[in-house]
């Protein structure tokens, strides 16, 4: 008897339950079967009465029944509560979103934090020096003879001071020996700045440029390890295996010197429009530092070896972005600087 | 230098083609700058002989000619009257292009017949007579190529010698040498004997007035002279390496500095004898304001940097550089003086610096020559002058007047640093090969001796690494590996203050401000218009134009430009720039640091300053510094003078922060206002790194926000009230923040709200407004404000 009225309970309350619009009538329902006054609840209340038997199998199951018509109503609460009128909230998603700017660093940024990744990552330390230098630390501890015309007046900018000779600096090279002259090797360095050439401006050249270098010195550093070191930099630089060539050169700070080209980027070292057919791209001068140049930073001679190594950024920016004219990269044109 | 490859070819009996070659010597040695084959629009034509000459049928003025190239005879139609049955002429073939841009095609010219075309010396582009045809020489081969025939079939190779090679390789056999070494053999040159005249003394005497100027100079006299047209291999030779024939006197002394690296001059010798046919030279500094008229036409006023070579009564040539006028070689000459000499680089290095005077022999000379080659040059020149000179050329006078003679020195060298430098295991008999073959010698067993002795021509060895690079170099550096070093494996100390700076760069990358990289230099007009002052600043002694006169000590001026080249394509423009600043300060070193300064301008706001100092303070917050905005009381006119403040951080001037006083910023045609900050990035990073950065724990008891609305006197500034009430609150004030103001008949009002609260334990409402009543009453009190209750 009592099993068939719990079972027709449930039946009916679900049935309700499932009728229910507002959270009022779900409230209603509640109190009409599980209410103090509550069908269920009855029974409940009844169940002192029955005998012990029988009083625990309709217990459980009133019990069961009760949780089974809560958890209904819980459902169907939250059911409610969820259902939004979602044609009303669509928006037009292929509006714009609200604009927020971002700004742009300039391309020889980008290139000289490549550069300095590499580098550090290859255990080599950031250095730098003064642009406006002593003519001294630029030329003479450089090894340039006193009437080298590379201090001829049509290369470099001298500055009028009253009391010492100086240029702005025509290379990075002066770094080398500021920074020698304060670090004993073993020493591994990379020094990226602005420098400066007396030269009119068109297409390919820029009297402002920024050039880096690279120095290692050990007692047995080589001409093996400078070639190491390089295709290391340009495989990673360029994201693909890179050739070095070297090419006898001079400079008076190194003997021997270099000139040094790598492996066309563009066609791989087959010839192309980029490297005039010959399958090599000239990038910069290296070469084992002299002597002299140890000597000049306090060092022995003929104690220590090393080499020295620089490029121009321009050129590698150019090369990297494809870059046509080096003019834009001072020109403060946003429209070239937004690109990159 | 413009290399013949044929000379090259046949003094270093080299088997490679002219492409090959030059790669090969650019790997080794030089860059090969440009190659020129000699033949280019001489292909496919040949020397032809006319066999018959006819009327064409349909046109008076053409003629028909049969032309026999040996393999076979063709028919040519030919607008020229100037030919004959017997005749050599260059005939262009079906398929040639000639320089002159004319194409050859077989064709019907009005009816008859034309297999190819007979040629002018301009049809050619090798001369500029273009009345007939060029008619060759009796002896010419019939079908053999043109350019064979003219000596054309050459390649020119342009290589661009270094500059401390100069003395060796700016020769034929100097470069013939080069390329046996790199082959592997020792070059053969028949050597030239030392000149047995030497006894000829003659009436020929020459005085060096100082050996610095002079070490060397050897003159030749020389009868019986014919000038003439030099033979048709020396010009050809000639015209490959770029210089212009001119006689065969002239063409030998030049012939023989291309072969040999010597310069030569000859002097007619008439011109410089005496009456009594003596010819005294000499060789002295010039006087000052010494005049000379040389071979240009032009007059020179010399002083003691110059040499000249001078008669007892007058100079005659600027020594080394070029002749006079009046005493070179001409058609009538008989007679000639050989000078082969030797002068001071560096005196020749200021001679040739007056415009005009640069000529292949001050170019050899400033970059040093060796004293001995002047006899080799001589000895060459004499020998070429009998043979092209005349057919009763003699020696009548030799004089080599050799003060002090170089020898060979001798380097030490140890082939294991050589190894180890190059990083490469070379076998010392491949070194010795090497060294030898480029013309050292190598004393005894390198390993016991290791000495070697160098000939004088190689001026640029000096030390061992200077021979370590000729045993690298001609090994060949793409023989040596690429080798790891052998290095202890130590993490670099990283740059801070680039890191710093690169992190700056990116958080303004973040507030949309893009980098700008603005030149180190601007002009005495910058200076002026943003009234900088000239003082402090380093000028450009030798600038290239006016705009880069002075050296920066302000970023303003670049910024400025910058805003007014983007205004015309960008309503908002953000920039920035990290750079140096340089400012002479009397001292050895310049005051040279690094600034960092940006600026904003957008033509739809006209108090851009708000916007600016927002990324400011954005950035600051980001690195945790503190910094303070006080009034600046001097006034710069480049500021606007209401609208700019001083940075502070504690107790250190960092910079400015303020808007552009409009009137400058309309000098650079800007219209909008801008707003610019500039601060030392020293100073940035010194407060950044004194900031501690550690963790505070965040309270575990509620705050509570108070708002504080107030009328504010004329003089009372923001800052003020932020710290009254930061002062009168103490350690309960946990923050402060504007959030209203607003200014109504002349008064401004203000309203703050302040966070209240305590690390310890929540506060009472009791607390609360104690604190409170406080801060309103210091405010009252100390900055006389009005408080709305």
């Amino acid at each position: 008897m009592l099993k068939e009225k719990i079972a027709e309970i449930k039946t009916k309350s679900f049935a309700e339950i499932e009728k229910t619009a507002s959270e009022q009538m779900l409230y209603d329902v509640k109190v009409k079967y599980l209410g103090r006054k509550g069908k269920l609840t009855e029974i409940l209340k009844n169940l002192k009465n029955l005998d012990e038997k029988k009083r625990k199998t309709v217990g459980a199951l009133a019990n069961r029944i009760r949780m089974e018509i809560e958890n209904a109503i819980a459902k169907h609460g939250r059911e409610m509560s969820e259902k939004v009128d979602w044609e009303k909230e669509a928006i037009d998603v292929t509006l714009p979103g609200k604009k927020q700017e971002l700004g742009h660093l300039n391309p020889i940024t980008l290139v000289q934090r490549d550069i300095e990744k590499i580098f550090t990552s290859m255990g080599f330390e950031i250095a730098d020096g003064p642009e406006v230098e002593l003519e001294r630390y630029n030329f003479d501890a450089l090894n340039f003879p006193k009437d080298h015309p590379a201090r001829d007046m049509q290369d470099t900018f001298w500055v009028k001071s009253k009391k010492e000779s100086l240029v702005l600096r025509t290379h990075t090279s002066p770094v080398q020996i500021r920074y020698m002259e304060k670090h004993k090797p073993p020493l591994r360095i990379v020094a990226p700045g602005r420098v400066f050439r007396n030269e009119a401006t068109d297409a390919k050249h820029e009297h402002t440029l920024h050039q880096f270098e690279a120095l290692m010195v050990g007692d047995d550093i080589s001409v093996g390890n400078f070639k190491y070191i390089a295709q290391q930099f340009f495989t990673i630089f360029f994201g693909k295996e890179t050739q070095i060539r070297l090419r006898p050169s001079f400079f008076p700070f190194t003997e021997p010197s270099f000139e040094f080209d790598i492996s066309c980027s563009i066609c791989g070292g087959k010839g192309c429009r980029t490297c005039k057919q010959a399958g090599w791209i000239e990038i910069g001068g290296a070469g084992m530092v002299n002597q002299n140049v140890f000597a000049a930073a306090g060092y022995p001679k003929n104690k220590y070896q090393g080499f020295a190594w620089g490029f121009g950024l321009e050129r590698l920016a150019m090369m990297k972005y494809k870059i046509d004219d080096i003019r834009w990269i001072e020109s403060g044109d946003l429209r070239f600087i937004k690109q990159f | 230098m413009k290399y013949s490859y044929n000379w090259l070819k046949e003094l270093s009996k080299t088997k490679l083609a002219p492409k090959k070659l030059a790669d090969l010597v650019t790997r080794r040695a030089f860059e090969l700058e440009e190659t020129e084959p000699m033949s280019r629009g001489l292909e496919n034509v040949v020397v032809g002989r006319i066999e018959k000459v006819e009327k064409h049928p349909n046109a008076d003025r053409l003629q028909l000619a049969k032309v026999n190239i040996g393999s076979k005879i063709l028919d040519i139609v030919c607008g020229a009257p100037n030919i004959a049955p017997g005749q050599k002429v260059p005939a262009a073939l079906d398929g040639a292009c000639l320089l002159s841009g004319i194409q050859i095609k077989e064709a019907e010219i009005r009816g008859a017949k034309s297999q190819g075309m007979l040629c002018s010396e301009k049809d050619l582009g090798i001369g500029e007579d273009h009345a007939g045809i060029m008619i060759l020489e009796s002896d010419a081969k019939v079908g053999e190529n043109l350019a064979k025939y003219l000596g054309f079939d050459d390649v020119q190779l342009q290589f661009d010698i270094l500059p401390n090679r100069a003395h060796d390789a700016l020769s034929h056999i100097g470069m013939a040498r080069e390329i046996c070494a790199i082959e592997g053999r020792k070059i053969k040159f028949p050597s030239i004997p030392l000149h047995k005249r030497g006894k000829i003394v003659g009436n020929l005497s020459i005085e060096i007035s100082d050996k610095k100027i002079c070490p060397r100079y050897i003159g030749v006299k020389m009868e019986g002279i014919e000038v003439m047209p030099s033979p048709t291999w020396i010009e050809a030779r000639l015209k490959t390496c770029g210089i212009r024939p001119i006689n065969n006197i002239v063409d030998i002394t030049n012939y023989v500095m291309l072969e040999t690296g010597q310069p030569l001059h000859s002097f007619d010798a008439s011109a410089i004898s005496d009456q009594k046919s003596r010819i005294n030279i000499q060789v002295r500094k010039a006087k000052k304001n010494e005049k000379i008229k040389l071979l240009d036409e032009k007059e020179y006023v010399l002083n003691e940097n110059d040499i000249v070579i001078a008669s007892p009564e007058k100079a005659l040539a600027l020594a080394g550089v070029m002749g006079g006028e009046n005493s070179g070689i001409s058609d009538e000459t008989t007679s000639i003086v050989l000078e082969s000499a030797n002068f001071n680089p560096t005196m020749i290095r200021k001679t040739r610096a007056r415009p005009g005077l640069n000529s292949e022999s001050s170019y050899r000379f400033e970059r040093e020559v060796d004293p001995n080659l002047a006899e080799v040059g001589a000895a060459r020149a004499i020998e070429l002058i009998e043979k092209y000179g005349g057919k009763n050329v003699k020696v009548s006078a030799y004089k080599d007047v050799y003060p002090a003679k170089v020898k060979p020195w001798k380097i030490k060298l140890d082939p294991d640093y050589a190894k180890s430098l190059l990083g490469e295991n070379i076998p010392e008999k491949k070194i010795k090969n090497i060294l030898e073959n480029l013309g050292m010698k190598v004393l005894g067993n390198l390993v016991s001796k290791r000495e070697v002795e160098i000939p004088t021509g190689r001026i640029d060895l000096k030390t061992q690494e200077d021979l370590i690079e000729e045993i690298g170099r001609i090994y060949g550096y793409e023989n040596i590996p690429a080798q790891a070093p052998r290095t202890e494996l130590t993490a670099p100390t990283p740059n801070e203050k680039r890191i710093f700076e690169n992190k700056l760069k990116d958080l303004l990358v973040g507030l949309g401000f893009s980098e700008m990289l603005n030149y180190s230099f601007y002009s005495a007009s910058d200076i002026e218009k943003c009234g900088l002052g000239i003082a402090g600043h380093y000028e450009v002694a030798n600038p290239m134009n006016p705009d880069q006169q002075y050296l920066r000590r302000s970023m303003i001026p670049g910024l400025l430009k910058n805003i007014n080249i983007n205004q015309k394509h960008f309503d908002e423009i953000k920039i920035f720039e990290i750079g140096r600043k340089y400012r002479d300060i009397g001292k050895i070193n310049p005051d040279e640091y690094t600034v960092f300064s940006g600026a904003y301008a957008n033509s739809r706001i006209n108090s851009p300053f708000f916007e600016l100092k927002g990324s400011f303070e954005a950035l600051c917050r980001s690195f945790r510094i503190k910094a303070e905005y006080k009034r600046h009381k001097r006034k710069y006119s480049v500021w606007h003078p209401g609208r700019v403040a001083e940075i502070w951080i504690k107790d250190i001037k960092i910079g400015k922060i303020g808007e552009i006083n409009p009137l400058t910023a309309k000098q650079y045609g800007i219209n909008s206002r801008v707003a610019l900050f500039g601060v030392s990035v020293d100073n940035l990073f010194n407060a950044f790194l004194a900031k501690e950065r550690q963790f505070r724990s965040i309270s575990k008891f509620p705050s509570v926000k108070r708002d504080i609305s107030m009328f504010v006197g004329g003089d009372i500034v923001y800052a003020d009230i932020e710290k009254e009430v930061e002062k009168s609150g103490g350690e309960l004030v946990l923050g402060v923040e504007l959030f209203d103001l607003f200014e109504k008949d002349g008064e401004k009002s203000l309203a703050v709200r302040a966070e209240i609260g305590s690390n310890e334990k929540t506060l009472t409402s009791e607390e609360i407004d104690a604190v409170m009543g406080k801060i309103i009453s210091n405010l009252e009190k100390n900055l006389k404000v009005k408080v709305r209750k």
